[in-house]
């Protein structure tokens, strides 16, 4: 099933359902149905992407692919070289400061609450969310709900191809959440293909996405 | 030291995690609004209803530039559908077992879903002591595709019966779902029989990512 431009629920055309279970060539489709097609698979193709390699790992590459730095050059690259190299520096604190700024970072690493869109994996109670939004033109796409307390610039996401699709995934905790998309800053959408929706109650018909985050370690889900 | 002792219980008391339960969580909800929202919320507590569904709804209308007096009518509404839910979750659960919030939040959101209450009452029935959201949702999901209300209650707690649980009950609306949509005009009717003859075992998602319904 597919949304119309009003947010009405409507079938999806059997020839292109067909197509898009490799039951109909996709050349046989009349041309717009091809153009829905090549928009569905590849809105597929970026939901079945593995996670991209991990920032530390991307370092590391860098650093592997550094060439090795000669202690040759002139004066300048001398200067630079000791500007950039990491040296030995001698702190002295009084034992009382050190404590407490010791138990200060203590405090603020066991109570301040972490990044949620940050690269840490998910919890026991946690799921991964992938977000796809299809904006040709949009300068911006970002996702505010109830996960982020419906807070402007917590979760935006990226059209790395420029080709009018947005996407991105975030870690948030496994059950229900309401969400919209805001596009340039000012326009709010409800994701075309979240498939779940609610009235969000204030009164001129506006609905939000329903998402379902499901625990990525849960014990219903049967094993693989 | 005495210095440095305040400054680190100062600290501590600034990232303490009742802050963010604190008021301060509706500072950005609009002065013309606030004293209405702060006096529903106050209902729900002394009633001992959820209050984060009201916080949020609040913050959610504040985030869309909702005029005061249409937010305060969302967040009233809200506590209604929450006082509506425990009364069908008393009157699903056992005589004397404790009414979980867990259950009202998750049934005034599927009453939200257009669920009607003597289907959310029948699910509640069926299995008292789980998490009630994934039936819910699963059955809220196949409605929202044009399946009959109690058919799809059928459908869910004849897959409870025969062991699914959590959200795989999520994946009987998926394949129930696919199963409509497959080429050949199959009919609802069909679709249910046909998952009602793979039951308990319906596909399970590919991925542990969750993206949107079928």
């Amino acid at each position: 099933m597919m949304l119309d431009a009003g947010g009405g629920m409507s079938p999806i055309d059997p020839r292109l359902q067909e197509a898009l279970d490799n039951e109909r060539d996709p050349g046989d489709l009349p041309a717009d149905q091809q153009d829905a097609y090549a928009r569905l698979m590849t809105a597929a193709t970026l939901l079945s992407a593995k996670p991209a390699v991990s920032v530390a790992d991307r370092v590391m590459a860098e650093i592997r692919a550094m060439p090795q730095q000669l202690h040759t050059g002139n004066r300048w690259r001398r200067a630079a070289r000791w500007l950039t190299r990491p040296l030995a520096v001698t702190l002295r604190l009084r034992p009382a400061w050190t404590l407490g700024l010791a138990a200060g970072g203590l405090a603020a690493i066991l109570l301040l609450p972490g990044d949620e869109n940050g690269p840490e994996p998910p919890r026991a109670t946690e799921g991964i969310a992938q977000f796809v939004g299809h904006f040709p033109g949009a300068r911006s796409v970002e996702v505010v709900g109830s996960f982020n307390n419906w807070s402007r610039g917590k979760l935006h996401l990226r059209d790395e191809n420029h080709n009018g699709i947005w996407h991105g995934d975030a870690v948030l905790p496994a059950g229900q959440h309401e969400y919209m998309f805001v596009v340039d800053g000012e326009r709010w959408v409800a994701d075309p293909l979240a498939g779940r929706y609610v009235d969000d109650g204030f009164g001129v018909g506006r609905q939000n996405a329903v998402l379902i985050v499901r625990q990525a370690n849960s014990e219903d889900a049967p094993q693989q | 030291m005495r210095l440095t002792l305040s400054l680190v219980l100062a600290c501590v008391a600034a990232s303490s995690p009742l802050t963010a339960q604190s008021p301060t969580r509706l500072a950005r909800v609009p002065d013309a609004a606030r004293p209405a929202i702060d006096s529903l919320i106050a209902v729900a507590v002394a009633e001992s209803l959820p209050t984060e569904p009201l916080v949020q709804k609040a913050l959610e209308g504040t985030a869309k530039g909702v005029p005061p007096d249409r937010l305060v009518n969302g967040v009233r509404r809200g506590l209604l559908q929450l006082r509506e839910a425990r009364i069908i979750v008393a009157r699903a659960l056992p005589a004397g077992q404790a009414v979980p919030e867990g259950h009202v939040a998750a049934v005034a959101a599927a009453l939200a879903r257009g669920l009607n209450p003597s289907v959310v009452e029948r699910l509640l029935a069926a299995a008292p002591s789980e998490p009630p959201a994934p039936a819910l949702h699963a059955t809220a999901d196949l409605m929202a595709h044009g399946f009959n209300a109690d058919s799809a209650a059928d459908l869910l707690v004849e897959a409870h019966d025969k062991g699914l649980r959590g959200d795989r009950l999520l994946d009987v609306a998926t394949a129930a779902n696919h199963e409509l949509q497959r080429a050949g005009g199959r009919t609802q009717s069909d679709a249910l029989a046909k998952v009602r003859a793979m039951l308990p075992n319906v596909p399970a998602p590919v991925t542990p990512v969750t993206h949107h319904a079928p």
